[in-house]
């Protein structure tokens, strides 16, 4: 235990002596503290609501909302679907006649790639928060569940993701496709099915993929999170637990949670990469974004072939998704290192 | 504990090598792994090959099939990659010229037809054998008959090869393109158990009048047949090879053909090998002019990968990737290397013509107009591709493509039409016409099937619209291939269909019949326009069109060509069907040791030389 | 622990039932049937009657399902409908071997490096060394293989003329028991690029998991404990600490050993290897459903093996873990 000095000072939130003990430190206001002391953490968390708010005011959608009207680029010097076809494939720095300036160079349709690369991040960035928690959640609570019940219940549990693992995906995407395409192409409707299909009109076809994604990727969570529970499930304080007369439910949630999700959160920050090429494989089998709805890893897909002749239409995209890869794990990192109850003490 | 786990490890390798097949091992010689039905039981014969004798070097090209051909049999070959491998070791009746587009003669010496166009008279040549590699000798042999002579192919083995096709037995994808032939129908749509089976098999209208002469009866008259005979689907094959092996006919060592190449090796997915055949007669003359004796194929699917192993000599000739032409016209290697090659294929846009509002052939006409076709050829495709004014690929027989007669509207200046700016305005006016002045109300929805370069055309396409109409909205829809296919058909709701599809079509035969008529007319093509009778604007012209196509099947040459002219006029123009993008064409680069003919069909591999001393020099 | 395993053998049948008969069904829901096209060309019904007819796709699902289980149990797996003179069966034996050498190359890449990195980022905790080979990691997992191939085979292929630039080093007429490979130097300078772009991704993964599996188990009072009893550094990390840092690693393992082996499309198809992994995405595709069972079911068999292999691992990495 570590000793901190408590002095609140008086005043009318001083509190008293033993209950200023019982209360103590919280434990997300330490893990607050411990997660500003890691400067890489700090930094792609800034780097990460920086892109946010790119992706909110790339253009002038988030008013014209409220407003009504067609949304105009703010942030990107242009629209993402400008096409110029007297300049296709140009590189960095390309200054034409007509006065249009391209930082990082134009595509093969002529549209500015920095432009797209922005635009992209609300696709790119959706994708992972959505489906990243989608799957944290569902998975964790299936593996805790599993891991933490007698064997019968947790073989049975572990045998349907066995299950759902062997079937194949792309069956199962194709399905989708066809039923939810169907679905909205027969226009809005009444009830649940309706506004479901009116949410995806608005959003550019995105929000069924992260249904499908968010439906594709629990299982390897929950794996984990049941393989951790085996490991801590044994472990002496929650014996301890058991004995003082917690619940199960307390068990699970106070003593096992916390400690699995250190590794759960790791993995899941490794997922992100996976769920943006996730999405732009199903994007590129049809259930993904419409075209000319730009995200990263649709650039990249329609890029690579022309890694030699085209280098920057491969690059300024992939680096986007590396910086951004790269700032959900430290920033994965630091939450983990944050909430280690054995790690904090340790200075 | 350590032992148990070592023990579970031991299993789980067990466990993977029983998942493989039980075989004695393999030393690492060439093998031909022959595998046959012996009595019901899949036995594995190791045949090893004999090392080839020290000598000259035989003259070998390195090639690129680009996949696995799904097959190699005549009557169940539906892709051009099986039709390639066919081509090149079997020979049908006959072939066509690359440069009239005409047929000649190939396993028929000669033929003639009646007035009417029904009835055909083929003479075979009589000194073409049947051949059979034989992997132990590592040598071609001819397959000998009862007698102990070289058994030559005969009128019998014509038509066994074509009823094959039709029997229902063979359950062969193509048989309804046989359907010109009478009787073929009928016994395709008969039940082998039913009693009257035989009866229809021998109705049929093809017969050996002799040994080498066969007479085929079609069901209606059609002057265009010697081109359909050019088609892999109705070239003879062995019987008695196919009622011993069954499916496995095809496999290397089992296999027995009658055409410039026999097939040596076949390594699934990964290499088919073929070999020159000495025994076939036309070596020497100006139709079989090459000079490669041996064939290494390999099968890589990914261009960029074909690419690169061209980049590193490994094969001889390859596709270039568009992202790379650039960089290869650039090249002072490579741009030397470079061909341009025209394909017989058309890629265009059809219009659901009963689906509001593009039910309106105003409507329809401005979109036509409003696609840039040059700008789409030069800025975004960049591989030296034509646009396209009329359906029927120029590299057909009455073919009207690049005639500025036709749809001057699509064609750019540069080739005798319009031109983009003039085609804009003309739409833009049209469309107000039609009740959408600069495209305000009109919403559209364009399908593909999802590919890189369908996506690139289409939203180029959509940025061309937006531009010229600014007040329409477009919006494109991907589908996976079959799904599309299935959505796309004549018969699906009109709900679920979009405005505007992309599709492309490749030649069976080199005649604007396949084209025209087989593919939009309105009873016997897909048409999945939409075409009909009914229709209160085009209903007469579509009437017309089909009359037109119809008499141009028994027309001679001259008044074929008039008719054709007249058909593609009403089919892009006046009931504008469909919006002909442009004709394919294909990128290649070659070594400059290798001359070959680019048509990716008709392989005509027994044409190309190949300079063996530049070769291995090179490869030095 | 034999009871557990032997139960959980028995378990394999009701699942591979499950998954068989799931797809079998779904795939002939997916619209568009394996005949009605020949290119972009339909075909008319008549034919397409015929066809099905042959196949037996006009028999009711459950008899089909019924048949295609039957033939499974004499090692039949039907004809593929595209590839029509080969068996499900020749195909898989042809394919499988050259994605098993693949992936298992991969792995064994990817532990070799994954370990060792992950487990000396973990012991330097914040230093520089955990830093750099923390960064170096999440590039690996940053970079899509269908950036690193082409890269590879540009740099090392072309430009250096290192390694060749396409196909395997091997082919089914050539396997030593049907799926070892000729160990010639031809197949090692085959193998190497495919296998560095395969395995780079997972020994990123593996290094990452590692380490923060690590992290975790170090700090645990059995490893202070360890300590104060005085046993040498080495001895305490390797022996004690490893065996219960690995268990998320071997979590991972194996799905991913199933996923691997069994082809990955990507890599397979870059480099022109005629591997399962384009057989799993064509069939589909192609409607072919003989190749779409024989390749799920062939799948499933080594996932449910694989996962149970795990389950047992784990028991042996941490004697705490129980299966009543």
């Amino acid at each position: 235990m570590t000793a901190e000095n408590s002095s609140q000072g008086s005043g009318p939130e001083a509190l008293k002596p033993e209950e200023e003990l019982r209360a103590g430190r919280s434990p997300l206001k330490d893990a607050w503290r411990q997660l500003l002391r890691n400067r890489l953490a700090v930094a792609s968390g800034i780097f990460l609501i920086l892109l946010t708010l790119v992706a909110i005011f790339v253009d002038t959608s988030i008013f014209t909302i409220f407003t009504g009207g067609k949304p105009e680029p703010l942030l990107a010097p242009y629209h993402y679907a400008e096409v110029d076809f007297l300049h296709p494939n140009e590189g960095l720095f390309t200054r034409t006649e007509e006065g249009d300036f391209y930082i990082f160079g134009v595509d093969y349709l002529g549209r500015d790639i920095l432009s797209r690369t922005l635009y992209a991040a609300r696709v790119s960035l959706a994708v992972a928060i959505v489906a990243a928690t989608v799957s944290l959640i569902v998975g964790i609570t299936y593996g805790l569940i599993s891991g933490y019940s007698s064997t019968r219940t947790d073989n049975l549990m572990m045998r349907f993701v066995d299950f759902l693992y062997g079937f194949p995906i792309i069956i199962f995407i194709i399905l989708m496709q066809v039923y939810f395409k169907a679905l909205s192409r027969h226009g809005g409707g009444e009830g649940l099915a309706g506004t479901l299909i009116n949410i995806d009109r608005a959003m550019g076809g995105i929000f069924f993929l992260f249904i499908a994604i968010g439906l594709l990727n629990w299982l390897g969570m929950a794996r984990i999170a049941r393989g951790q529970t085996l490991q801590y499930k044994e472990m002496e304080f929650v014996e301890a637990a058991r004995m003082v007369g917690a619940s199960n439910w307390r068990i699970i949630g106070r003593h096992l949670l916390p400690n699995i999700l250190g590794p759960c959160v790791v993995y899941e920050t490794l997922q992100i990469p996976g769920y943006i090429f996730l999405e732009a494989f199903l994007s590129f089998i049809g259930l993904g974004v419409n075209p000319p709805t730009p995200s990263w890893g649709i650039m990249i897909s329609e890029t690579y072939q022309a890694l030699r002749t085209y280098p920057h239409e491969v690059f300024v995209p992939a680096v986007a998704l590396t910086l951004t890869t790269l700032a959900f794990n430290f920033l994965g990192d630091g939450l983990r290192d944050a909430f280690d109850p054995r790690l904090r003490g340790e200075v | 504990m350590k032992r148990k786990l070592f023990t579970l490890m031991a299993i789980g390798v067990a466990a993977s090598m029983i998942l493989a097949a039980c075989g004695a091992p393999q030393e690492v010689v060439k093998t031909v792994v022959v595998t046959e039905v012996v009595e019901g039981e899949v036995v594995e014969r190791v045949v090893t090959a004999t090392p080839e004798a020290a000598g000259p070097m035989p003259v070998t090209v390195h090639y690129n099939w680009g996949t696995e051909p799904p097959t190699a049999d005549p009557a169940l070959t539906t892709d051009t990659t099986s039709s390639s491998v066919i081509d090149s070791i079997f020979m049908g009746l006959t072939d066509i010229d690359l440069e009239t587009k005409q047929a000649i003669p190939a396993l028929a010496e000669s033929w003639e037809a009646t007035e009417d166009k029904i009835e055909w008279t083929f003479h075979l040549r009589d000194d073409v054998p049947w051949v059979r590699y034989n992997p132990t000798a590592g040598e071609v042999e001819q397959v000998l008959d009862d007698e102990g002579n070289p058994r030559m192919v005969n009128a019998h083995d014509v038509v066994y090869g074509i009823k094959r096709v039709c029997d229902p037995n063979t359950a062969s994808d193509y048989a309804w393109l046989l359907y010109v032939i009478s009787g073929c129908e009928e016994l395709n749509t008969t039940d082998p158990e039913a009693e009257n089976f035989q009866e229809v098999y021998d109705a049929m209208g093809v017969e050996a009048l002799d040994d080498y002469t066969v007479k085929i009866t079609l069901a209606y008259g059609a002057g265009y047949f010697p081109q359909v005979t050019t088609m892999a689907n109705l070239f003879p094959v062995y019987q008695p090879i196919i009622e011993e092996k069954g499916d496995r006919w095809i496999e290397p060592g089992f296999i027995v053909t009658n055409g410039a190449y026999v097939m040596t090796e076949w390594v699934h997915g990964d290499h088919m090998n073929l070999a020159k055949n000495p025994f076939w007669p036309y070596w020497g003359t100006d139709y079989g002019s090459g000079n490669i004796e041996q064939l290494v194929g390999y099968m890589i699917e990914e261009d960029s990968t074909t690419f690169a192993m061209y980049e590193n000599n490994e094969i001889d000739t390859s596709g270039v990737p568009s992202d790379q032409i650039d960089r290869v016209k650039a090249d002072p290697v490579l741009s030397k290397e470079f061909v341009n090659s025209p394909v017989n294929c058309t890629y265009y846009y059809g219009f659901v013509t009963e689906k509001a509002p593009v039910n309106d052939v105003k409507v329809r006409k401005a979109l036509s107009m409003g696609i840039d076709r040059k700008t789409l050829v030069d800025a975004v495709l960049k591989g030296g591709q034509i646009p396209a004014n009329a359906f029927t690929n120029p590299l057909n027989f009455g073919s009207w493509g690049g005639d500025p007669e036709i749809a001057p509207w699509a064609l750019p200046e540069d080739m005798g039409g319009w031109g983009y700016a003039k085609a804009k305005e003309e739409a833009s006016a049209l469309l107000a016409e039609a009740g959408y002045p600069d495209g305000e109300g009109l919403d559209i929805l364009l399908m593909h099937n999802v590919s890189e370069g369908h996506a690139r055309i289409a939203q180029a396409v959509q940025a061309m619209w937006q531009e010229a109409f600014p007040g329409m909205t477009v919006s494109i829809e991907t589908q996976e291939w079959r799904v599309y296919l299935d959505t796309i058909r004549a018969t699906t709701a009109i709900e679920d269909v979009p405005h505007v599809f992309r599709l492309g079509w490749c030649g069976d035969y080199p005649h604007a019949n396949n084209w025209l008529h087989e593919v939009f007319n309105t009873e016997e093509g897909a048409n999945r326009i939409r075409l009909s009778y009914d229709d209160p604007q085009v209903g007469d012209l579509v009437k017309e069109y089909d009359e037109t196509t119809k008499a141009a099947q028994v027309a001679d040459e001259e008044e074929a060509k008039a008719l054709y002219k007249r058909a593609e006029q009403l089919l892009v123009d006046e009931i504008v069907g469909i919006a002909p993008m442009y004709f394919y064409t294909t990128v290649n680069v070659t070594k400059p040791w290798l001359h070959r003919s680019y048509d990716p069909i008709q392989l005509s591999l027994f044409q190309w030389t190949l300079d063996m001393d530049a070769k291995t020099a090179a490869m030095r | 622990m034999t009871r557990y395993i032997i139960r959980r053998i028995l378990w394999f049948i009701p699942v591979l039932i499950g998954i068989t008969l799931v797809t079998f069904v779904l795939a002939r829901a997916m619209p568009g049937g394996p005949f009605d096209f020949a290119g972009d060309r339909t075909i008319p019904a008549s034919v397409v009657a015929n066809l099905e007819k042959k196949y037996h796709l006009d028999w009711p699902v459950w008899r089909q399902y019924g048949q295609w289980v039957l033939d499974l149990l004499r090692g039949d797996l039907g004809p593929s409908f595209r590839y029509r003179s080969l068996m499900v069966q020749d195909i898989l034996r042809q394919t499988f071997p050259v994605s098993f050498q693949l992936g298992i190359l991969s792995m064994l890449l990817g532990l070799a490096i994954g370990i060792p990195a992950g487990t000396i980022a973990a012991l330097n905790h914040n230093k520089s060394l955990d830093y750099v080979s923390s960064f170096v990691a999440i590039l690996g997992v940053s970079i899509p293989n269908v950036v690193l191939a082409p890269f590879l085979v540009w740099i090392f292929g072309l430009r250096l003329g290192w390694f060749p630039v396409a196909r395997w080093g091997a082919d089914y007429t050539q396997f030593i028991f049907g799926i070892l490979p000729p160990l010639t130097a031809d197949f090692w300078l085959h193998a190497a690029m495919p296998t560095v772009a395969l395995g780079t991704g997972i020994s990123a993964s593996i290094a990452r998991l590692t380490r923060a599996s690590l992290l975790q188990v170090i700090r645990e009072d059995y490893i202070r404990t360890a300590r104060a009893k005085g046993l040498k550094e080495r001895v305490v990390i390797w022996v004690h600490a490893m065996k219960n840092a690995l268990i998320p690693v071997v979590t991972i393992i194996g799905p991913l050993f199933a996923a691997i082996v069994t082809g990955t499309f990507v890599v397979e198809q870059i480099f022109g290897i005629s591997g399962m992994g384009q057989h799993f995405v064509d069939s589909v595709n192609n409607r072919d459903y003989p190749i779409v069972m024989g390749v799920t079911l062939l799948y499933s068999v080594l996932l449910v093996i694989a996962n149970l292999v795990v389950d047992v691992t784990y028991a042996w990495l941490d004697p705490r873990i129980r299966y009543d």
